[in-house]
């Protein structure tokens, strides 16, 4: 996949029911164009990861995953060597009269050497994907860890020496903005901010990925979400909910929403308490409005 | 621009992509040569000469954060129009609202924060300078203190923040105090060489350093605690790696750089120079609306807490006030509200900022007096109260 242009981009989405403004393929074509990572940024639920996976079905590679969370560190995210086996073999070796320098050799190769994703990624025999899922989850520590390999593709393993990248591996990072990122990460990266979609968009998305939802229910659904959003919530819905919501309602072939349907169903889109009873006073007025918006869109 | 695109225009466009980096510098993007260079060779690749593409394509390569990406589009209008209004004009000339607004007002309101800033109020003169050891010192209100004073209490003070701004986190690091054994080190360092214990591996925690961010009121209500509570604000200014200062009282003005680069006398001289003075009221909620907008994406996060130094005498609308405040709490690790009102025994948060503000506090204190002001410092260490939900 050398030669990918931009519509082929746009394609590639489309066919795995991505639906994308412009802005999303430009940053994926250029990601792949420049061979930079692509940091993702946005609220939760707009499809950031799904972008990476999107692009691993497109690329037909394979997607390498590291989820990060605080006090990740390199052993977990590039390689560790395996101790037991190391042992075992030194073990298996003692009777035999081999020389010291060429055991060593054995137990720092590759045989022993456990390839956590970032090493694995680079390693790869082809191109893959790797997400980078979470970012901001990790600590500062780590995220300098990363720039070795996101600018220059290598790691350096004391034993072995730098291994550098056999195919330069498509990179993804994601984060919420839980905590600011470095510049000097910010720097190596493509940057791309996904927003809550437009009514449209998310229209197009539910119809993507729920093809047996009713018309006008969609509609509705999008409409509602559209409002919902506007309320002062502490976790405001993401489009990963409308579409969950979608195929609920889409599996009770619904047609249209009422206030006992929302009422029964709100846990699919709300998941704090706070908000569930902010939305269900304020629930009558909430559909009133959308049933005006989406007579109008 | 589609024309420009074609290679027979190609220093042109690459010129123009300079300026446009240029023009971008100026609005507070940090853009490298290397930044120029991908940008020229992400428009090689554009497959057709459309405008929406080519414009898509700079926004993926210069922006390099929300902020910036949002606003990507009105800079790309702007100059865009300044190109239009003469090709040969320079960027330089294009002028900048934001800081042509603060120095229209300077010379009048110069004298006047002066007087706010002196450090030397005919008052403190009156006491009778004696030394006074530390026991009596920390029950004094700091509008009673003398000069000296003074002095020896923000060297405590100084002391005090020092110790606080380096916190141990949980991670660990390999020390070479023979304090604490580790035993995963150990194990794992002595297996390389057979796994016979030959050489001990100690650990300690990891410092975790806080960020501070100082916001302080400066207006008339302020006065008679302004003195301290800048002598407050150097202190933590030379104690914490990261700290950042802003002043405010109807706008909000960073003075973070002028602290850091100047000794103390120097630095407020200077602060009272370019720092324009306030008229009539406080606007709180619309400098902490400013803050969060304008500074919050790349100052706020989890490892930073916020001090707020203010009476809490908001002109405002409270709405701004505590839309700000709730995008202040949920983005940081505490905030800190110093009122010096709240140190009088009767004093009950009734200034209508005060009460918005409330539910978005971790911590109000007074710190009228340096005892209050330990407990406070000892504060900035503790975790944030996860029981108390803040309410709507």
């Amino acid at each position: 996949m050398k030669n990918e242009q931009l519509s082929q981009i746009k394609k590639m989405l489309q066919k795995q029911g991505y639906i994308d403004d412009g802005a999303i393929a430009m940053s994926l074509f250029l990601a792949m164009k420049l061979e930079k990572p692509l940091l993702v940024e946005g609220p939760a639920g707009v499809g950031k990861t799904e972008i990476a996976k999107v692009m691993s079905k497109a690329l037909e590679t394979d997607l390498i995953r590291l989820q990060c969370y605080e006090g990740l560190d390199s052993t977990h995210a590039l390689y560790e060597w395996n101790y037991q086996h190391q042992l075992l073999y030194l073990k298996m070796q003692e009777g035999k009269s081999q020389k010291i320098t060429a055991l060593e050799e054995t137990i720092f190769s590759d045989k022993f050497l456990l390839k956590r994703p970032v090493l694995e990624a680079i390693t790869h025999a082809e191109k893959a994907v790797l997400l980078i899922d979470e970012i901001d989850r990790a600590d500062e520590e780590f995220e300098s860890f990363l720039l070795e390999v996101l600018s220059d593709w290598q790691v350096t393993i004391p034993e072995i020496g730098t291994i550098k990248a056999t195919s330069k591996p498509q990179i993804i990072l994601t984060g919420n903005r839980t905590r600011e990122l470095s510049e000097a990460l910010r720097r190596r990266c493509l940057y791309l901010w996904i927003d809550y979609p437009s009514f449209e968009k998310e229209l197009a998305i539910v119809k993507a990925q729920v093809p047996e939802i009713d018309a006008e229910l969609g509609v509705q659904i999008c409409a509602f979400m559209r409002e919902l959003r506007e309320l002062k919530l502490e976790k405001t819905p993401g489009v990963s909910e409308t579409i969950d919501w979608a195929r609920a309602l889409a599996s009770m072939h619904l047609t249209h929403l009422d206030t006992q349907v929302v009422e029964a169903t709100l846990g699919v889109v709300l998941k704090d308490w706070q908000d569930m009873r902010h939305t269900q006073d304020s629930l009558s007025q909430l559909l009133e409005k959308t049933g005006v918006a989406s007579r109008i869109g | 621009m589609a024309q420009v695109l074609s290679t027979t225009f190609q220093t042109e466009l690459s010129a123009n992509i300079v300026l446009f980096c240029r023009f971008l510098r100026s609005k507070g993007f940090s853009l490298a040569a290397l930044d120029e260079a991908e940008a020229l060779r992400a428009i090689s690749f554009l497959p057709v000469h459309s405008e929406s593409y080519f414009k898509d394509a700079l926004r993926a390569v210069l922006t390099k954060n929300k902020f910036q990406q949002i606003h990507f589009d009105t800079y790309y209008q702007a100059f865009k129009e300044e190109q239009k209004k003469g090709p040969n004009a320079k960027i330089k000339s294009i002028p900048d609202e934001k800081e042509q607004f603060p120095k229209k007002r300077k010379d009048a309101q110069f004298e006047a924060l002066k007087d706010w800033l002196n450090l030397n109020p005919s008052k403190e003169k009156k006491e009778v300078a004696s030394f006074s050891d530390i026991e009596v010192l920390t029950k004094k209100n700091f509008h009673d203190l003398s000069e000296d004073e003074m002095r020896l209490m923000l060297r405590m003070l100084q002391k005090m923040a020092r110790k606080l701004a380096h916190q141990k986190s949980r991670l660990q690091k390999v020390s070479r105090r023979h304090r604490h054994l580790s035993l995963k080190r150990t194990i794992r360092a002595n297996l390389r060489k057979g796994g016979e214990i030959q050489q001990l591996v100690f650990s300690e925690k990891k410092e975790r350093k806080l960020k501070l961010v100082l916001l302080c009121d400066v207006s008339r209500s302020m006065d008679l605690y302004s003195r301290f509570f800048i002598h407050l604000i150097y202190a933590f200014q030379n104690a914490y790696d990261k700290i950042e200062t802003f002043v405010f009282s109807t706008a909000l003005h960073q003075v973070s750089e002028l602290l850091n680069t100047n000794e103390f006398d120097k630095a407020f001289a200077l602060i009272s120079e370019r720092v324009p003075h306030w008229s009539g009221g406080t606007t709180i909620g619309s400098c902490l609306h400013e803050f969060t907008n304008d500074y919050g994406h790349g100052m706020l996060d989890k490892k930073t807490i916020v001090l707020i130094l203010s009476d809490g005498w908001d002109t405002g609308k409270p709405e701004v006030m505590k839309a700000a405040m709730k995008g202040m709490y949920k983005k940081t690790k505490k905030v800190i509200w110093l009122n010096p009102l709240a140190g009088s025994p009767d004093f009950s948060p009734e200034a209508i900022g005060m009460k918005t503000a409330l539910p978005y506090i971790d911590v109000l204190a007074s710190a009228h007096n340096f005892e209050s002001l330990k407990q406070l410092l000892q504060q900035l260490g503790k975790k944030r109260n996860l029981g108390k939900l803040p309410n709507r």
